[in-house]
């Protein structure tokens, strides 16, 4: 009878799995899976592209958090699912940190725990910069808990940067490693991000005297001393950065990871939600309501929850000529796809019309160019002598604006899937901005000139005049270095963090976002602790708002 | 011959009732009589071998006023002093003789039931001696005086005094009497006499169930019981949809305060469509502590106590009932039409794009692509499209069941086959069941009995997830599900921005294809044996096997896939549970007057469950369907294995005292597999007291009050409903790769917590059954206390916990107070067919409840809803007080609260919500407890009246109070955006002249109207009808012609009205019954359906 009653599951794994080596990998895997829904659904992004001073809210896009108006309070889902999502896989990484099981070889251990350590990092860091004291769970939480403090950001950083350190000097050197999969954290990675960590600390109200120093000190080992021994180098061409099939090329150093395995590539169903690659559709413009267009896998679905603001467009990629970057970044032309849309040629046909139109017969066939944004201006009678449609940027609109193509995703299997393909979180041209940025703020500001300088004369591949891209020292400033960053690094995500870094968030979205302009107030430079936070530590002193929320 | 049967008894020294009841059990012959008659007689200890039942019954009556008269079916007995109280029989035989006059005149007749003619009816003519008993035929023939009166009297049935007025066929029709005080109903192990009970039972007779034709007996019960709280599961009413039941109102919030369903004496872990209703022929409701205590763990939450039908001994019984009929839509959703959509959609486009549009006649609007190319068509033409109309169709619904039944001395069998049928309002939707029950009972020597019970299903549910109308109700009204040009079927339909695909194409043939078909037996055998007198051992064994397969394929053009890859899913669950029961039963009465029955039991109950789940899509070939996934390609799967067990001993004592004073003490000792080691086991104690007052002298002989019972219990039962493992914690799989790697890991998600305990229920319940004049008022009344505490409860911790899936915890006390009254009363006695008959039964529960302690000492933990002083499901939100205006004033007032008065996040035009705290902001402060679910009180009630043949019945149910929670009006249902890009709720929006103060504007950059949850309590109040029915006896002269006993036709219409519904009536909602929330589902339905019940 006794024996009747002991339970023995058997579909269900149990905290002591967790313990065991198989547990220990099954629980790294699911730590990196964590980032899955960060990097590739549309909350991260919501949080880190639009609202600042390169995107607003597109068509369909957010009407809150991304305006600063007064439907952006504490309980934005967005803020807290990324909330929730840190603290669940930091414990899950403090699981794997206190538990490591002894079965395995000193060496093999080490190497994982720096995994963890590194992964735990990452989550923190998140954490620390929307919202600056948080939480900082140093170890396993073996018991349910209602009550949480807040611990200052100076210690949290000072546990991002030790975790920081013990994960370089554990990883393998870098993702071209002999043996390295891809996705797995490296040292590389690690050091790249470690100087990001001293830099974004030497912005806040917890740096230290040296946070420039050892920020360009690691960029600089990276760049200098470990990247040519791993085989990282920046790509001569910017456009293949992002090339579709050219996924782990030599400049990336840490990727979240996607598959054309579809049952292991994001939500079981590939319906766009939890953990998907939704970022192939976020930049995409209402096209297929135009003349001549339906909707492609080709073009993408669009979500249109962006579009970039003139000053993107319009200011920072105005150079073209030298600079490469803009037409490799935006996608400004559209071909006809759907014959049954196509505008015939009114009778009698307009004035300026182009040679060759006929009255009452189609203005052009499937595969001629439907839609055309110059990038420049042009008068109605210079465009009346156009077949199709010509989009000046006078004329965008939330709805059709130049669509940001780092993401797109023309492979997928048809055109409501989310992407399969891999998202770069850090790359090595960042690194050189990093670099140059804390140089030049601990006023080295002609050392800083050449780092930024290897980004700049990278860009100009294939046509362009590679020393005319190159700066000098005088011309270097911080607003230079973030114009630099968006012509570099526009839509990968960093943008509000960059803004915040350089206390430049509520300069730049007065001067450039329409939406947000006469909303911002100084207390958005961090994000509210979600109200579901607040609401269940209904134990201890009750979890602290951040002020002016 | 009954009263030839061979007989083997020993009798020892006892009183007359218990060597009667050791007759009755021993023989399985039924004995009629009224209890009081056998009161102050005892019997000398005797043996008898192989006698006569006659020559026993004899020796038991020799020195009494007692005699006995056998019947077709049964030994009637009597007191031969006879008295017309009593209402029985004298007979020319037994009593004495008064002389015949000349002037009588001969009156014959057939006295019958609903069932056909009844045998051992007691025909006596009012303030004499004489009488008779009808014959096997039903039959009488006696002599009176042209204006005498007869009484016309049989156990179980009301009596009926008839007026000869020189009539000389008088034909009786018997009006069953179901609140007879002799009658048994069902307890937990075993039966007791209605009198004799002592706990909170609501009995349901076989007749109200039929009231309502159904698929499963919870629709058929709803209203019908108090403190029975019935309710459609989430609004959900597809076909095979089963409803949630709640007994005396939420206590635990875990996942199931479901009831414990006991059919035939074994708990039964299937579906309630697992049982043919019409198999069923009583329901006991069990609701206080001392009644479910003897359940244990199980009975926490009342237990429903099913009986079927089973062979009676004499000739064979044939009966056959059907019906037939329609179901249709109880309405449409209230969405807005062409024009209206229009107008919404330019009034969102003006208020999301500040300064584009110069009003609702700007051409732009129709070219700048606002509108798809279809939808500007449909503007200029004129055209909407009814989505609604074109998904649904009339549903249908049979059913059959034929049951032959009967037996002799030996044996008696009852088999019966069913069949129902019922397809949805849409195409795709249908819920088909055949059924067949099998029941045996064997008499073996002297001191054995064996039987055997077994329920077998077969069902087949289409379509259970199938819902177009997320769908329809999104769908453009401008635009078409036919191309214009072709007139194909499109697939996202026109102005959706390829997000709500065509409805219609799901009712392709072969497009949409969801089975469950699900396979089940529930069978049980008992073998019973005399050990000495008044000594029984009882085995119960039960094994209930459920195989259920499910499938579905959902082709590319769906508006499951939406035109991505087909997709198809399998499932296979084996559920397996098994009861086995040693009971001990000692039943005596000494001195007359004490009489002692002990009940002891050993259990043990073990459930298996194993399922697996694969799904795969890009299936090769629509013909394919879910059959095979090798033509499939990224096949996916998951299993789950679950067991747990409960180990039982249970000991019960029932004493009473000369009828009067009542005791039943109850212990139950249960282990639970599912709790840590060390908190397995838990007893569960009981006690109940009842004093049959009317058995006092002084009441003997009222008519007015004619039955007076006070009844108290007080008792604790124990709750384990969670699921097996919880103890352990658990990890979360999830997938990964690293590159061409994939992997699967696993995260912490759960807690173990070993400290988990039982949940504690502690009721206090006093009851009163009362009756007035001479019966024709009865009722109960019960009130209530409950204490819940060690709430087992989910608690969702703070995310910095680490613990993403909310924990089982042992947490805080509620408590639940309530108020039962049940009332019958006979409003105009009647026989129904020569005289007209109402009666009416109504019942009302008032219940409040509330959480009364949390952890730690907190008052409120808003993250699980639950507040102290509140009850469970307490809806907790800011409080709405209008729309902010377009007024100075307002500008200036939302300003000051901090809120946006400019572009597209202005709230000018939005919901508007109280600074509750009034610290010059809105903010998550504000938020307060608007109210909860739990109605003020709710109820149920019937009247039938019956003239002629001619029966009419109205079952009604009501709900008064409590707030509703419709989701339907929230923006996540995306037919209440107010954003344009999906057709809208019908409402009367703001807009910058339109200055109502209710709806908010439309907004196109909002994808959700701010506070839209604000917009989804309704007041729950609601009476419905939920069936009338008009009914006929035919006429002996036709149902002699076909060779039937009885041949009943009826019409029913189901849920025809809804009434005093503010949800319905005022905000244009279509049903406010729901336990949970109302979400875009299939909607609710009327029906009429026509049916036959016959015997032969």
């Amino acid at each position: 009878c006794k024996k009747t009653l002991v339970e023995a599951p058997k579909s269900t794994l149990t905290p002591a799995f967790f313990t065991t080596t198989q547990g220990f990998q099954a629980g790294l895997t699911a730590a990196y899976a964590g980032f899955r829904t960060i990097w590739g659904p549309d909350t991260y992004f919501e949080m880190t592209v639009p609202g600042t001073d390169e995107f607003i809210a597109g068509n369909d896009g957010n009407n809150g958090l991304v305006k600063y108006n007064s439907n952006f309070n504490t309980a934005d889902g967005i803020v807290a699912g990324i909330w929730k999502n840190c603290y669940t896989y930091i414990n899950t990484c403090n699981g794997l940190i206190d538990n490591a099981p002894s079965g395995l070889d000193a060496a093999t251990k080490a190497s994982l725990i720096g995994e963890a350590k590194f992964l735990r990092a990452n989550y923190y860091f998140i954490l620390v910069q929307f919202w600056g004291d948080v939480t900082l769970n140093k170890s396993f939480q073996a018991t349910p808990t209602t009550s949480a403090t807040r611990a200052p950001m100076a210690d949290v950083y000072t546990f991002i940067i030790q975790d920081l350190k013990d994960a370089i000097a554990a990883l393998p050197t870098g993702p071209l490693t002999n043996g390295v999969q891809p996705g797995r954290a490296t040292k590389a990675a690690a050091e790249h991000m470690l100087a990001k960590v001293y830099l974004t600390r030497a912005g806040s109200s917890a740096k230290q005297a040296d946070d420039y120093k050892n920020a360009y000190t690691n960029a600089i080992d990276l760049i200098t001393n470990v990247a040519p021994g791993a085989g990282l180098k920046l790509q001569q061409d910017f456009g293949k950065v992002f090339a579709e099939g050219n996924e782990t090329n030599s400049e990336i150093l840490w990727t979240v990871q996607h598959t054309t395995t579809l049952a292991y590539n994001g939500s079981a169903t590939q319906n766009n939600s939890g953990p998907d690659n939704l970022l192939c559709h976020l930049f995409v413009p209402k096209y297929e309501v135009q003349p001549g267009m339906q909707r492609s896998t080709l073009y993408g679905r669009p979500y249109i929850r962006v579009v970039p603001t003139h000053w993107l467009t319009d200011t920072v990629f105005k150079e073209r000529v030298n600079d490469q970057r803009y037409n490799k970044t935006f996608q400004t032309m559209w071909l006809c796809n759907n014959a049954a849309s196509i505008p015939n040629w009114p009778n009698p046909l307009p004035a300026g019309a182009p040679a060759g139109a006929q009255p009452g017969a189609p203005k052009y066939t499937v595969g001629d160019t439907a839609i055309w944004m110059p990038g420049y201006a042009m008068t109605s009678s210079q465009i009346a002598g156009y077949r199709y449609q010509v989009i000046p940027p006078g004329k965008y609109s939330i709805a059709l604006s130049p669509a940001m193509i780092k993401y797109f995703d023309t492979k997928r299997p048809d055109q409501n899937s989310p992407s399969s393909r891999p998202i770069i979180i850090y790359r090595l041209a960042e690194t050189y901005l990093i670099a140059a940025e804390a140089l030049y703020m601990d006023g080295r500001a002609t050392d800083a000139v050449s780092y930024i300088n290897a980004v700049r004369e990278r860009a100009a591949y294939p046509s362009g005049n590679v020393v005319a891209m190159d700066i000098t020292a005088d011309k270097l400033s911080l607003d230079f270095i973030l114009d630099e960053r968006s012509r570099e690094l526009c839509g990968e995500l960093v943008r509000w963090l960059d803004l915040v870094r350089t206390g430049k968030l509520l300069e730049r979205v007065k001067l450039h976002n329409t939406d947000g302009k006469s909303n911002i107030k100084p207390f958005h430079v961090l994000r509210p602790i979600p109200q579901t936070q607040i609401d269940a530590t209904i134990t201890g002193t009750p979890y602290p708002q951040n002020p002016g929320w | 011959q009954i009263s030839a049967t061979l007989v083997k008894i020993s009798f020892g020294k006892e009183s007359l009732q218990s060597s009667i009841n050791k007759l009755e059990k021993q023989t399985g012959i039924k004995f009629s009589y009224n209890p009081e008659d056998l009161k102050g007689y005892s019997v000398k200890p005797n043996k008898f071998k192989e006698e006569k039942l006659s020559s026993i019954l004899n020796y038991l009556f020799a020195k009494t006023q007692l005699t006995f008269k056998e019947i077709s079916d049964g030994i009637v007995i009597y007191d031969k002093t006879a008295t017309l109280k009593t209402g029985l029989l004298t007979d020319k035989s037994s009593g004495p003789d008064i002389k015949t006059e000349s002037a009588d005149i001969t009156v014959t007749g057939i006295v019958s039931d609903i069932n056909g003619p009844l045998p051992g009816v007691s025909v006596v003519i009012d303030g004499g001696t004489k009488g008779v008993i009808t014959n096997t035929n039903g039959s009488y023939s006696l002599k009176a005086a042209p204006d005498a009166v007869l009484i016309f009297s049989s156990i179980g049935y009301k009596t009926q005094k008839i007026n000869i007025n020189n009539q000389t066929v008088i034909n009786v029709t018997m009006v069953s009497d179901l609140r007879s005080l002799s009658d048994v109903i069902v307890v937990g192990y075993g039966v007791q006499k209605k009198s004799d009970i002592t706990g909170a039972i609501v009995s349901v007779n076989e007749q109200a169930l039929r009231d309502i034709p159904a698929s499963n007996i919870g629709q058929a019960l709803q209203g019908q019981a108090a403190g029975v709280d019935i309710q459609k599961s989430g609004g959900n009413s597809h076909p095979g949809a089963t409803p949630s039941i709640l007994i005396r109102g939420n206590r635990s919030i875990n996942a199931s305060n479901a009831p414990l369903i006991v059919v035939d004496g074994l708990p039964f872990n299937g579906s309630l469509n697992d049982i043919n209703p019409d198999d069923i022929v009583s329901l006991e409701v069990l609701k206080d502590a001392s009644s479910t205590a003897i359940y244990g763990s199980r009975g926490a939450n009342g237990v429903l106590l099913v009986s079927t039908r089973r062979g009676k001994k004499g000739g064979t019984n044939i009966t056959y009932s059907g019906y037939a009929g329609f179901n249709k839509p109880l309405g449409n959703y209230n969405i807005m039409n062409g024009p209206q959509f229009e107008d919404l959609k330019k009034w969102g486009l003006i208020n999301g794009n500040p300064g584009k549009y110069s009003g609702l006649d700007d051409p732009a609007f129709l070219t700048d692509g606002s509108f798809a190319p279809q939808e500007v068509a449909s503007i200029k033409s004129g055209r909407s499209t009814d989505w609604q109309k074109l998904i649904y169709k009339t549903g249908f619904v049979t059913d059959h069941q034929l049951g032959v039944s009967g037996g002799t001395d030996l044996t008696q069998y009852a088999i019966s086959g069913g069949y129902y049928n019922e397809t949805g309002i849409y195409f795709g939707q249908s819920f088909v069941r055949y059924s067949i029950k099998l029941s045996i009972d064997q008499q073996l020597g002297k001191n054995v009995k064996i039987g055997l019970s077994s329920l077998n299903t077969l069902s087949y549910t289409n379509g259970e997830n199938a819902n177009p109308l997320g769908q329809a109700l999104r769908a453009s009204p401008l635009s078409t599900p036919y191309d214009d040009a072709t007139g194909q079927l499109v697939g996202f339909t026109a102005g959706s921005a390829n997000q709500v695909w065509n409805p219609l194409a799901n009712f392709v043939p072969g497009a949409a294809v969801e089975t469950r078909k699900r396979f089940g037996t529930f069978t049980t055998a008992y073998a019973e044996v005399n050990l000495a007198p008044g000594l029984k051992y009882r085995f119960n064994g039960g094994a209930e096997i459920r195989p259920d397969i499910y499938g579905n394929y959902y082709a590319s053009a769906t508006t499951n896939n939406l035109g991505g890859a087909s997709t198809a899913n399998n499932q296979s669950t084996y559920s397996y549970n098994y009861t086995l029961e040693n009971i001990l039963t000692y039943d005596r009465t000494i001195a007359q007057k004490h009489h002692i029955n002990f009940t002891g039991l050993y259990s043990l109950q073990e459930s298996q469950s194993q399922s697996n789940s694969f799904s795969y899509n890009n299936i090769l070939s629509d013909g394919i369907q879910y059959f095979n996934p090798q033509y499939g390609a990224n096949l996916s799967g998951s299993g789950s294995y679950s067991k747990w067990d409960i180990i039982s001993y249970m000991a019960r004592v029932n004493y009473g005292f000369a009828n009067k004073y009542l005791l039943t003490l109850t212990m139950r000792s249960d282990g639970s597999s599912r709790l840590a080691p060390g908190n397995k086991y838990h007893v569960f104690p009981s006690a109940a007291a009842a004093w049959n007052v009317t058995q006092e002298p002084m009441f003997k002989d009222s008519h007015v009050l004619s039955n007076l019972k006070l009844r108290v219990s007080y008792g604790t039962v124990g709750n384990t409903a969670i699921n097996p493992y919880q103890t352990l914690g658990a990890l979360t799989s999830v997938n990964y790769n690293f590159g061409s790697t994939n992997l699967t890991g696993a995260y912490p998600t759960n807690v173990p917590n070993p400290n988990l305990t039982w949940e504690y229920t502690s009721t206090l319940n006093a009851g009163a059954d009362f009756g007035f004049l001479d019966g024709r008022i009865t009722g109960a009344v019960e009130a209530y206390h409950q204490y819940t505490r060690s709430l087992l409860l989910p608690l969702s911790l703070p995310p910095t916990s680490g613990i993403p899936n909310s924990i089982l915890t042992n947490v805080g006390q509620t408590q639940n107070k309530g108020i039962e009254i049940s009332l019958a009363s006979v409003n105009i006695q009647g026989n129904g067919r020569n005289s007209f008959s109402w009666t009416t039964s109504a019942n009302i529960t008032f219940n409040r409840g509330k959480v009364t302690k949390l952890a730690s000492g907190v008052t409120q933990d808003i993250t699980n809803g639950l507040f102290v002083g509140q009850p469970i499901n307490a809806i907790f939100d800011y409080k709405k007080v209008g729309i902010w205006q377009n007024t100075a004033a307002d500008t200036a007032q939302a300003k000051s609260l901090g809120l946006t008065t400019t572009g597209t996040g202005s709230v000018i035009g939005t919901i508007r919500v109280e600074d509750v705290n009034k610290d010059g902001k809105i903010s998550a402060s504000d938020r307060i407890v608007l109210g909860s679910d739990q109605p003020k009180y709710t109820g149920g009630f019937t009247n039938r009246i019956a003239y002629k043949g001619f029966d009419f019945t109205v079952v009604g149910v009501y709900r008064v109070g409590g707030l509703i929670t419709s989701k339907l009006f929230q923006s996540g249902s995306f037919i209440n955006t107010f954003q344009g890009n999906y057709n809208n709720i019908n409402e009367d929006y703001w807009t910058p002249t339109n200055h109502q103060n209710f709806y908010p504007k439309p907004n196109s950059a909002s994808t959700n109207t701010p506070y839209s949850s604000l917009l989804s309590y309704f007041d729950g109040t609601f009476l419905k009808i939920r069936s009338a029915t008009l009914g006929y006896y035919m006429p002996e002269s036709i149902t002699k012609r076909i060779k039937a006993r009885s041949l009943r036709i009826y019409a029913t219409a189901q849920n025809p009205f809804i009434l005093f519904s503010p949800y319905r009536n005022t905000f244009h909602g279509l049903d406010p019954e729901t336990a949970g929330s109302l979400n875009v589902d299939t909607p609710p339905t009327k029906s009429f359906t026509f049916g036959i019940n016959m015997t032969l």
